[in-house]
């Protein structure tokens, strides 16, 4: 049985995927991520604590999440209507929501809690060939609960696959990779600068994870988002695309489209989003960039 | 039609004809059955409707039309329809100066055909039809039960039974001359001395009288031919010479070559319509009886066979049937419910796809109409290439085939006293019902059974409208635990499932009486061993199969009482009264009938009652009849919301309202089983909706799962729209749930996915491990509605009733509506290139 002491912060159980891994599987999404990228259509998984989630069209001013707040963050007049300054966090507005305008993002969930809800599709997995996809966030930033998640998910007999940006110490990755039957590894620019300016975070340390997670892994697929202004130019997936001829185990290089699906998510937790004026890359483009990683003699795909 | 072929030049031009025809009421069947009738007074009933049947089958007109390959007609427009008085008539002379008006589904009819029905038919019939029999025998205490709109048996109490599929087989092998030779050797080898011979002489004689009825019309027909070809030329010369040759063999004799296989077919099929009137009229397992001749045949080629099952899917369309005004706004395009299946296992229990059930799914894509209803077996060793291939066929968009499991249908039936060999050579019936063909009566539309009301009124303790109808039980505040609560509602289903299969069975013996069925007892076993007509209990098997409707929203109701009144005590029980007889604060549902009580209204629901009777997918739009008065933010509607959002719902892989559903649509279906009914055979229990769940729902005040009064139910096993929230996987693990084993007559699980997310190879994929998956758990039945622009700009509109719908976006899939509005756009805009 596996132990109940073991808890972590997820944000969503996602079921029916089919586009994270072979078959149908179910995501479980991580929350926390040591990198901010701009494009990140999950903004609510970069915080490794709780988030509140406003959606003003839902919202009917009925007023009871300001009776609920005991610490006066909530003003009907102020815009996104959380001061985020003054909330802790607490969720009571959110109980207290009447319409579901305010959502919570994060729970804290224990090993069984989770595969329990993941193996309810365990019939689907053994049909499709699916399994669990760890994802986040970064499943590696709460190393113990993932390794506990996929022991688990390994001892009831169910396929695990992670998506990674591969930002973790070697340590966490020798423990974690090698209880994954596919890595999902993100590897978004050859290049520091650009890298360290639209994520947060410098390449290097991803890049030499990457060697390692590969040698490591069984099966590696590269998944690299198409960023116009960022990536989306031949010399960028040319860069990418000769280093990962140095990675071994990779079966496949998706590449996948910048889009703007996240945005909307900002404005709920009343954030900017910075990519505003960018627009996703046109298929013409996406052949050709798809053209330079098979040169490579890399098997590629435009999707996941 | 990718992966399927292209359909000829004839078959295009055919199914034309099918789509550019103006439907009329044709009036020859009604006015033959009227003269005969007259002449045979005082005869025996089954002797009368065989010299009816023969009557009408000389008088009717003998129609080729350009083209056809296989023939016979009922009328001689395409899409048109006879009249069948015996059973119930005045609707139609009511509606006579609308029917050709209607927007959609209309039907013209000339004044001269208006004064002969109302001149010489519809007087004739007058206290003779079966409604008016039915009618009779019924207690006040039922009818009370039906005014209430607690049940409903409205099909088969207008209308003829249909809902059968008869021993196709049997005619091939030896034609109707095969079949009068087995009946003298009945009446040849019968104990005269027997004073049940008095009865069966005269069962026999009517079927010798059909037979040779059939024969004769398949005669006619190749004179026709015969005389077409005269002054034809070139191909169609020939085409016309052939047809003659082959009406002049089949179905007198029995088939020796594909050809004649397929005629025949079709002259069984369509003469089964004729004398009946009903809908449902199943083809079955096609494949299967069609195969032995297929396979012998050595010099058809593949494209001429191809071409045959072609028109027969064509023809299958030609048939139509009139109903009244608002049902047929609510079914656009004359359903007519024909059920024909392919795959699954023989008698022996090996697999029995062949190669004909890949070509009839070519003709399903070829032909692209809504008949037949085409359906699939499943099992365990169903190939992987003929479910991808149905799944493929699935994505084109037109909602067939229907997926079956074999593995909780044989079960099923085996537990209803069907020996294993037959129940594994099952077939299905109209929508979904389960039946060993050739060998059952199944009276499988019987009646729709409002488990939604039963709630009502369990809330109520037995009272509608303030009036005491069923049993006394508590009303909602005198609960002091869930159990009493469950406890009355089992009260309250045993006193009206009691009424339910009263009904059922006065409509049943109505039948018998005024309606056997000579022509389709002669084809149904085991009538000509037992000298009776099926509708006296001549098949094999009997049963009657009454449907509830609305199993999630008890199941829903259930769980917010248990939870926040019981468990949690968010709320009293006197809270949730209050909130529930006021609507929630949305208006009362005294207030919202009263304001529309006007004529036209009550001609709707009049209608639209009919309508549901029948079985078929109803239109979103027709969601509208719920009158449900704008929001307020009053205290009731708080109390909705808690109900709502604070209270799991079935749908979404949560055992504690999933099993409640179970509970609740169980203590339905044990009910039903401990009745018989008079042919001999029991009740068993459905649950499917046809589409009677929106009219059911508006009969239905607020109920405890957050639903508004009048606002449809939930359809089939399926949870109610928009509350399964956690993807296709999650509701397909929900309904399995349910004892499918237990509701043998059949469940209905619709799924609804955009085309893209079951785009290529591994869309195809996935959807057959769905159903696999869904089949592991003891699923019986889905089918997948793969959404078009129409249904997303719904969902844009009311999001709140698509919560379930999964689209692809770019590398991932997500629900629909949790989307922004500009990229639900760009998806919408996208969809027109993923057809």
């Amino acid at each position: 049985m596996c132990s109940d002491a073991i808890k972590g912060c997820i944000f969503n159980i996602q079921k029916f995927s089919i586009h994270d891994g072979p078959g149908i599987r179910t995501i479980v999404f991580l929350k926390g991520c040591p990198l901010s990228c701009q494009w990140c259509s999950n903004p609510e998984s970069q915080d490794y604590s709780v988030n509140i989630l406003f959606d003003a069209e839902k919202c009917n001013r009925c007023g009871k999440c300001l009776d609920a707040c005991p610490h006066q963050a909530i003003s009907l007049s102020t815009s996104g209507l959380i001061n985020r300054d003054k909330c802790i966090q607490c969720g009571l507005c959110v109980d207290a929501c009447p319409t579901t305008a305010l959502t919570k993002s994060g729970n804290l969930v224990s090993v069984k809690e989770v595969l329990d809800e993941v193996c309810k599709d365990a019939v689907h997995y053994r049909r499709s060939d699916g399994g669990l996809t760890l994802s986040g966030g970064e499943p590696l930033a709460q190393p113990e609960f993932a390794e506990a998640l996929l022991k688990e998910a390994r001892t009831r007999g169910v396929h695990t696959a992670m998506e990674t940006t591969g930002m973790a110490s070697i340590d966490v990755l020798k423990k974690i990779i090698p209880l994954l039957d596919l890595v999902l590894l993100d590897i978004k620019s050859f290049y520091s600068e650009p890298h360290k300016k639209f994520t947060g975070v410098e390449s290097h340390t991803i890049l030499k994870n990457a060697l390692v997670i590969s040698q490591l892994a069984k099966e590696v697929a590269v998944r690299i988002p198409v960023i116009p202004g960022f990536n989306a130019d031949p010399q960028s997936i040319k860069a990418i695309a000769s280093f990962i001829t140095h990675m071994s185990n990779v079966s496949k290089v998706h590449l996948l489209p910048y889009h703007n699906y996240g945005q909307n998510k900002y404005q709920l937790l009343n954030r900017k989003y910075a990519l505003v004026d960018i627009k996703t890359p046109n298929q013409t483009l996406m052949q050709e960039l798809k053209q330079i990683v098979e040169s490579f003699g890399l098997v590629c795909q435009i999707g996941g | 039609m990718k992966g399927f072929g292209e359909p000829s030049a004839r078959i295009i031009a055919l199914r034309e004809q099918i789509l550019s025809a103006t439907p009329r009421i044709e009036t020859e069947r009604s006015i033959a059955i009227t003269a005969s009738f007259k002449e045979t007074e005082g005869q025996p009933a089954v002797i009368r409707r065989a010299k009816a049947f023969e009557h009408i089958l000389g008088e009717l007109p003998v129609v080729i039309r350009d083209g056809e390959l296989i023939v016979g007609s009922a009328t001689v427009e395409p899409r048109s329809s006879q009249i069948y008085p015996e059973f119930s008539n005045t609707w139609i002379e009511d509606e006579f100066e609308r029917i050709g008006q209607r927007n959609g589904d209309s039907f013209q009819i000339s004044q001269e055909d208006k004064q002969k029905l109302r001149d010489t038919v519809f007087p004739y019939w007058k206290g003779k039809t079966t409604s008016e029999l039915a009618t009779a025998y019924m207690s006040s205490e039922t009818r009370a039960c039906m005014d209430a709109s607690v049940f409903t048996v409205g099909n088969y109490y207008m209308n003829g039974v249909g809902h059968i599929s008869v021993d196709y087989a049997k005619v091939l092998k030896m034609g109707f001359n095969g079949i009068i030779k087995e009946v003298a050797d009945a009446m040849l080898k019968a104990d005269k001395t027997d004073p049940a011979y008095i009865k069966k002489e005269q069962f026999y004689k009517a079927v010798i009288i059909s037979c040779n009825a059939s024969v004769q019309f398949a005669k006619r027909y190749a004179m026709k031919a015969q005389e077409l070809a005269q002054s034809a030329s070139g191909q169609r010369k020939a085409e016309l010479q052939k047809i003659a040759e082959v009406c002049a063999t089949v179905p007198a004799n029995g088939a020796s070559n594909f050809y004649e296989a397929c005629q025949s077919f079709w002259f069984v099929h369509l003469l089964i319509g004729l004398e009946s009137n009903g809908h449902s009229i199943s083809p079955g397992r096609f494949d299967q009886y069609m195969q032995p001749y297929f396979a012998m045949d050595n010099s058809i080629s593949g494209e001429l066979a191809q071409e045959l099952l072609d028109c027969i899917w064509v023809k299958l369309n030609d048939i139509n049937k009139v109903r009244d005004e608002v049902s047929t706004k609510a079914f656009g395009g004359y359903p007519m419910f024909q059920n024909l299946i392919v795959g699954g296992q023989d008698e022996n229990g090996n697999d029995a796809t062949n190669e004909l059930s890949y070509l009839c799914m070519a003709a399903t894509a070829h032909v692209s109409l809504p008949q037949p209803s085409f359906s699939v077996r499943v099992w365990s060793k169903t190939p992987d290439q003929f479910l991808n291939k149905a799944c493929e066929l699935s994505r084109l968009g037109l909602g067939v085939p229907a997926f079956y499991n074999d593995e909780v249908i044989i079960t099923a039936l085996v537990n209803r006293g069907v020996t294993l060999k037959d129940a594994r050579k099952y077939g299905i019936i109209g929508c979904v019902e389960p039946q060993c063909p050739g060998k059952t009566e199944g009276w499988h539309d019987s009646a729709f059974f409002n488990l939604g009301k039963l709630f009502e009124i369990t809330l109520n303790g037995g009272k509608v409208n303030g009036k005491q109808l069923g049993p006394v039980t508590p009303d909602l505040t005198g609960f002091n635990s869930f159990d009493e609560l469950l406890a009355a509602y089992q009260k309250q289903a045993e006193y009206f499932v009691y009424h339910l299969t009263t009904a059922d069975n006065c409509v049943d013996i109505s039948h018998s009486e005024r309606a056997p069925l000579p022509f389709l007892s002669g084809l149904v076993d085991d009538c000509i061993g037992r000298g009776k007509t099926v509708q006296e209990g001549g098949a094999h098997y009997n049963f009657s199969g009454p449907q509830g409707v609305g199993a999630a929203n008890v199941g829903d109701s259930l769980a917010a009482i248990k939870k926040l009144v019981f468990d949690e005590k968010k709320l009293t029980l006197q809270q949730l009264k209050a909130a529930l007889d006021s609507n929630f604060g949305h208006g009362t549902q005294a207030a919202v009938v009263q304001s529309n009580q006007d004529d036209a209204f009550d001609i709707v629901m009049e209608a639209v009652k009919k309508v549901l009777q029948e079985n078929g997918t109803l239109p979103a739009d027709t969601a509208t009849i719920s009158r449900a008065v704008a929001a307020s933010s009053s205290e009731g509607e708080s109390i909705r919301q808690l109900l709502l959002n604070d209270s799991p719902k079935f749908g979404n892989d949560i055992d504690e309202v999933d099993f409640l559903t179970r509970e609740g649509a169980a203590i339905y279906c044990r009910e039903v089983e401990k009745y018989t009914n008079p042919r001999g055979g029991c009740f068993q229990a459905g649950l499917y909706p046809a589409s009677i769940n929106v009219l059911m729902g508006t009969v239905v005040g607020a109920t405890p799962d957050g639903r508004l009064a009048h606002e449809p139910l939930a359809d089939g096993v399926s949870p109610t729209r928009g509350m399964d929230k956690s993807g296709p996987t999650a509701a397909t693990n929900s309904v399995a749930k349910l004892d499918h084993f237990l509701a043998s007559n059949g469940t209905l699980y619709n799924q609804k996915f955009h085309p893209s997310a079951l785009e290529g190879e591994t869309g195809l994929r996935n959807m057959s491990s769905l159903i696999r998956s869904y089949f592991d758990q003891k699923g019986m039945h889905v089918q997948f509605n793969v959404v078009n622009k129409a249904v997303l700009q719904a969902a844009q509109k009311e999001p709140e009733k698509y919560r379930d719908l999964v689209i692809r976006i770019a590398g991932y899939s997500a629900q629909f509506i949790s989307l922004d509005k500009s990229i639900q756009d760009d998806i919408i805009e996208r969809t027109e290139h993923t057809f």
